[in-house]
């Protein structure tokens, strides 16, 4: 069987939007190697329900394996821990050894306000789509779907930006607490295809000025955000929003 | 309790059609004073609510996620099928109903799977035009894969992350629609109890999962939309806040709940390590295609796998079913692996696991071809388990992955609630006893893009709705009967923890109504479910309050409803004394150990009306019979 | 014009606008550079490479201008970006760390702000030093009467405070450049995978040249002895 170990943590508590918060310490003997990080955290929970003295941390997720984007942890300083291309529900514990000190804090940013513990608001990310983050087609209105080829390499590289699961880990890690990742990964896949580009400028200047208005910090090209995107996500998806960007400014359709 | 499934007459092919001209239409200035409430966001809910908004209905969406886009859809793997016939192999529509019903093992409605068939195709078209970007060949073209057994290629596929990019088009679609101001959209809402006023279902309670608010919402129809149950297992596929509570709600109020035992097992999972085992993670089952399944042969055989020999080995599923071999039905492949670890012959620290081996695969196409193949299936394997399946085989076991059951819907997708209509996962319609791979966004975006919007407009047309208020007294009495739910399970103040009685029942379950079920285990299964559920009510702790963001407040209900679904599922378990699809009796068998159906007794869908809960639950079957005029009713074989 | 104007106010414009300037001032330090290189030349190679600049007139002011417009928007554009940087994270991290991989959280990219502040007063510094200052006239072989920036120099960097102090801004400038270069390319949208590395290290092997050919000018007349210097020839 596996060993089990010891691990201590330090855990940003925090009762509700605007009250204070601080890092609370917890210490757990039973730490199998086997365990993802959130099922370790399960079992501090049942823990702390167990001795009755405190409510459990609260923390989100759902699907635990990767790819809904709802786990949302700092993990000692990094956006979903030490691994690369990796979710919090997806880091295990055997990345730690017995004695390992975790400090674990939410996502932090102005646009992602605090709700409770380690759970943030990340509406501000559905509303940068609502902006523009689709192709305008009714339902039924859609030509046959061969009627329009399309290169495979197009199609390949906007399926790598597509992959982006709006998780917020490339605002929580950029200095600067910077939207320019999700919305440039979201552009960069629809404004690629032949069935986004109609609405490529419009689209691009309506996104880019919702991240502005939601409070995210400007990019710096400091590229945090590719190293802790758990789907890799190039930040070339920046540099060809800015393009866009620029070239729909410069026409000045409807800027 | 009546159930009127509404089929249209006359020939197969032109049902849909017929129904779509004789349905009435809503006029569309008038459409505006229409309000819709829709409950869930993935495939169906999504693509319905984009739809219905689209037309200008009003639409109220919630979700019990953070964002829309979360929903549990997004992690279908393998992709969405369509009688598209690109690859020219010879599919057509009736190709794609015919598959669909025969591996449903026949316990479907004929003239709801063919019209699943004929919409597929524009579901395709629908996705491509929303930028949903498929695979897709050098000439710029759609690509097929052939998946799950198929004869024919049909599958359309965005790498392993077809759910994800899908509902990423049916959730963009609907931002465009918050944009616009038709969808009013509520997230982290938790539908708790459906309003039936004058006999028609009229609005939802909600929890604010949040602020702990008990919220009402009023409307002219409600689309439930809000997924399967596989959760009942505990242990599953499923996300973890997948839940059956506003299903089960709408079942306490009147809707029959159908077939719900028909549950699919999924072969191919990365088994149990301990039990702090929160989820259970799916391998596409693609991985069938190139990996050998197999056992030692001696019980207890402790030796490293790399390290036993060829004639020491059991390749069960080539030596029982040599025509399909390891690529046999996802229902025969659960079932023989749990039949050679009950045997004792599992392997791993549980004993409940089976080799998949790529060594073969491996030696024969080389590392880069199965890593090309399979890479990513191979490096998440790898981070979950630690162990490197280039070097040694894989261990994989089955895990609950889809529930087939679900409310009862007529052919307009309308449960026998007027004004409750139910799509996707949620109801019980197409998939009959087994689903067939890929099948299910087909089904979720069928019903939410193509279906409900034109069903609801002819029950809005027809219906009389009364003009009533969020203070009418059905709304009072729904808003009391989620808060005191609520101050119950917060009153019992006992000492076990709500994970520890969900764990319980999902062993229960996974024991006795699994992949093989009895008479006897059933029987069994029942009774300790009852006695669950009495120790639930008398010993749950549950932490926190009402008025705040607690989690384990909104688990505690859900698995309230789960004691008592669970029931339901052993109960109609057992009153199937037959073998469908994913559900074997042991008592039904043919002498290859083959589900044996008896369609003189059970070709019907056995619909639930809940009558009470007291100890028991007590619940009155109602029988839909499935008539097939057009298909011929045949027993599988993959020998 | 007026929605153009509107865009460089956002997100994207003010970035454009950053590397815009930035790359302006990169061609007037290469030329800076070059020209201040000159003090290893003929004798009056340096103080003529200025005059033939102050001769240029009302071509100078246009230059000049621009050079001052580039500069002042870059530093003004940069601060507003820290500032929003600010406001975009109220509360900071107790641990933050980078993950390391394709980021380029250094000390340089994270000390933008401070190196750029270091070099704006530095800039003030410079100008009144040299520029406005009176170093005396020269008669050039040409003819013409020029501005004797060679003495001045030669005589400002033997001081220790002016040879080190300059020595110490010029490393700054090299990680400002450092990560400026890269970033410029990207804010330009000029950023392609298969050459995002080469264009990074590019702009390291640009900031340390700027920097080491800059810093070398004081440090060498300081420990050379300004007309003693074997590479110097004065009058």
């Amino acid at each position: 069987m596996a060993d089990t170990f010891t691990i201590h943590l330090k855990i940003w508590r925090q009762d509700g939007p605007d009250k204070p918060g601080k890092l609370v310490d917890y210490t757990l003997d039973n730490v199998n190697e086997h365990m993802s990080f959130l099922e370790m955290l399960d079992v501090l929970n049942e823990q702390i329900v167990a001795e009755g003295r405190e409510e459990p941390v609260e923390f989100d997720y759902d699907c635990r394996e990767g790819i809904c984007g709802s786990c949302n942890l700092m993990i000692n300083g990094r956006a979903h821990g030490p691994k690369a291309m990796t979710c919090t529900c997806q880091l295990h514990m055997r990345n730690y050894s017995d004695g390992d000190t975790i400090v674990i804090e939410p996502f932090r940013a102005k646009g992602f306000p605090v709700i409770k513990d380690l759970i943030v608001d990340r509406s501000a990310f559905d509303r940068i789509i609502e902006a523009g983050g689709y192709v305008s087609v009714k339902t039924g209105s859609a030509p046959d779907a061969n009627s329009i080829p399309v290169d495979k390499s197009v199609a390949d590289t906007a399926f790598d930006y597509a992959t982006c699961i709006g998780c917020g880990a490339c605002v929580a890690a950029c200095p600067n607490s910077s939207a320019s990742l999700f919305t440039g990964a979201k552009l960069a896949h629809l404004n690629r295809l032949p069935q986004g580009e109609p609405e490529r400028k419009r689209r691009t200047v309506a996104m880019v000025e919702q991240m502005d208005k939601e409070g995210f910090g400007d990019c710096s090209n400091y590229a945090e955000c590719e190293a802790v995107c758990p789907k890799g996500i190039s930040i070339s998806a920046i540099a060809e929003m800015r393009r866009n960007y620029v070239k729909a400014a410069l026409a000045g359709d409807e800027v | 309790m009546k159930l009127d499934s509404k089929v249209p007459s006359g020939p197969l092919e032109d049902k849909w059609s017929k129904h779509l001209k004789d349905i009435k239409l809503v006029a569309p200035n008038n459409k505006r004073n229409h309000d819709i409430i829709v409950v869930g966001t993935g495939l169906a809910g999504g693509s319905a609510a984009a739809s219905l908004a689209e037309l200008g209905y009003n639409v109220k969406s919630f979700c019990i996620q953070d964002s829309a886009r979360r929903a549990h859809s997004i992690a279908a793997q393998g992709g969405i099928n369509a009688a598209k016939n690109y690859p020219n192999d010879g599919d057509t529509i009736w190709r794609l109903f015919y598959d669909t019903i025969k591996g449903g093992d026949y316990r479907s409605r004929e003239s709801n799977t063919y019209r699943l068939a004929q919409i597929s195709n524009e579901i395709i078209d629908q996705a491509v035009a929303q930028g949903v970007p498929f695979a897709r060949e050098y000439g710029g073209l759609l690509a097929n894969r052939s998946f799950g057994g198929a004869q024919v290629s049909r599958t359309f596929y965005a790498r392993g992350q077809t759910g994800q990019q899908l509902l990423l088009g049916a959730y963009q679609a609907m931002m465009r629609q918050v944009h616009e101001g038709n969808i009013e959209m509520h997230t982290r809402h938790e539908m708790l109890d459906l309003v039936v006023a004058g006999g028609k279902a009229r609005g939802i309670v909600t929890r604010d999962l949040v602020s702990g608010e008990i919220r009402r919402w009023m409307a002219d129809a409600v689309v439930l939309a809000s997924g399967g149950y596989g959760n009942a297992f505990y242990l599953s596929t499923n996300a973890k806040n997948s839940n059956v509570t506003a299903a089960w709600r709408c079942h306490k109020r009147g809707a029959g709940f159908a077939n719900p035992c028909y549950v699919q097992i999924h072969p191919t999972c990365i088994p149990v390590s301990g039990d702090y085992q929160s989820k259970l993670t799916l391998m596409s089952e693609s991985l069938r295609n190139d990996g050998r399944v197999w056992v030692p042969e001696k019980k207890g055989d402790d030796r490293h796998p790399n390290d036993i020999p060829e004639e020491d080995r059991y390749y069960y599923l080539e030596e029982k079913y040599p025509a399909f071999g390891n690529l046999v039905p996802r229902d025969v492949a659960s079932r023989n692996a749990k039949i050679v670890c009950d045997e004792g012959m599992g392997v791993g620290p549980t004993g409940r696991a089976v080799y998949l081996d790529f060594a073969d695969a491996i030696e024969r196409d080389g590392r880069k071809t199965i890593s090309e193949k399979y890479g990513n299936l191979f490096e998440m394997y790898e981070n979950i388990t630690g162990d490197n399946p280039y070097e040694e085989p894989m261990r994989i076991f089955p895990a609950v992955h889809y529930t087939m059951g679900g409310l009862w819907v007529d052919y307009n997708l309308m449960s026998n609630i007027p004004g409750l209509f139910v799509a996707g996962e949620a109801n019980f319609s197409d998939h009959g006893a087994n689903r067939l791979g890929a099948s299910a966004l087909m089904q979720g975006l069928s019903d939410g893009y193509f279906i409900i919007p034109y069903t609801i407009g002819n029950y809005i047309a027809d219906a009389d709705i009364d003009e009533i208020d969020t203070g009418h007294e059905a709304f009072d009495e729904a808003a009391e009967n989620a808060q005191q739910h609520i101050d119950k399970l917060l009153s019992v103040k006992g000492d076990k923890s709500v994970i520890d009685f969900h764990r319980e029942l999902g062993q229960i379950m996974w024991d006795k109504v699994g992949i093989s079920r009895s008479e006897e285990g059933l029987k069994q299964a029942i009774r300790e479910i009852r006695a669950l559920r009495k120790e639930f009510w008398e010993n749950v702790r549950v932490p926190g309050e009402a008025s705040n963001f607690n989690k384990y407040l909104e688990f505690a209900g859900r698995v309230a409803d789960f004691l008592e679904l669970g029931e339901l599922m052993a109960e109609d378990a057992l009153h199937r004394d037959e073998s469908a699809g994913c559900h074997l009796r042991k008592e039904h068998q043919t002498e290859e150990g083959e589900a044996l159906r008896n369609d003189e007794e059970y070709a019907y869908v056995a619909a639930w009306e809940f009558k009470g809960v007291n100890g028991e639950l007590q619940e009155k079957l109602h029988k839909e019979n499935l008539e097939f005029e057009f298909v011929e009713l045949k027993q599988r074989s993959y020998k | 014009m007026a929605s153009f104007l509107q865009a460089l106010k956002s997100q994207v414009g003010r970035k454009i606008l950053t590397g815009v300037t930035g790359v302006g001032l990169i061609i007037f330090i290469i030329f800076h550079l070059a020209t201040n290189l000159q003090v290893f030349g003929d004798v009056h190679a340096f103080n003529e490479a200025a005059y033939a600049l102050e001769s240029m007139g009302w071509l100078l002011y246009i230059l000049e201008a621009g050079l001052a417009v580039a500069f002042l928007l870059h530093a003004y554009v940069g601060i507003s970006i820290w500032w929003r940087r600010r406001k975009a994270r109220p509360r900071g991290y107790e641990k933050y760390q980078s993950k390391g991989g394709p980021s380029h959280v250094t000390w340089a990219s994270k000390s933008m702000i401070f190196t750029g502040i270091v070099l704006l007063v530095f800039l003030i510094i410079h100008l009144d030093t040299f520029k406005f200052a009176d170093p005396g006239t020269v008669i050039l072989p040409g003819g013409g009467e020029a501005r004797d920036l060679k003495a001045l120099m030669l005589a400002t960097f033997q001081q220790p405070i002016y040879a080190f102090g300059y020595t110490a801004v010029m490393i700054l400038l090299g990680f400002h450049l450092g990560h400026g270069f890269w970033s410029a390319f990207t804010s330009l949208t000029m950023k392609h995978n298969r050459y995002s590395a080469l264009i990074y290290a590019a702009g390291i092997v640009f900031a340390l040249l700027m920097a080491v050919g800059f810093l070398f000018i004081p440090l060498y007349i300081y420990f050379g002895g300004g007309c003693e210097a074997a590479l110097i020839q004065c009058q």
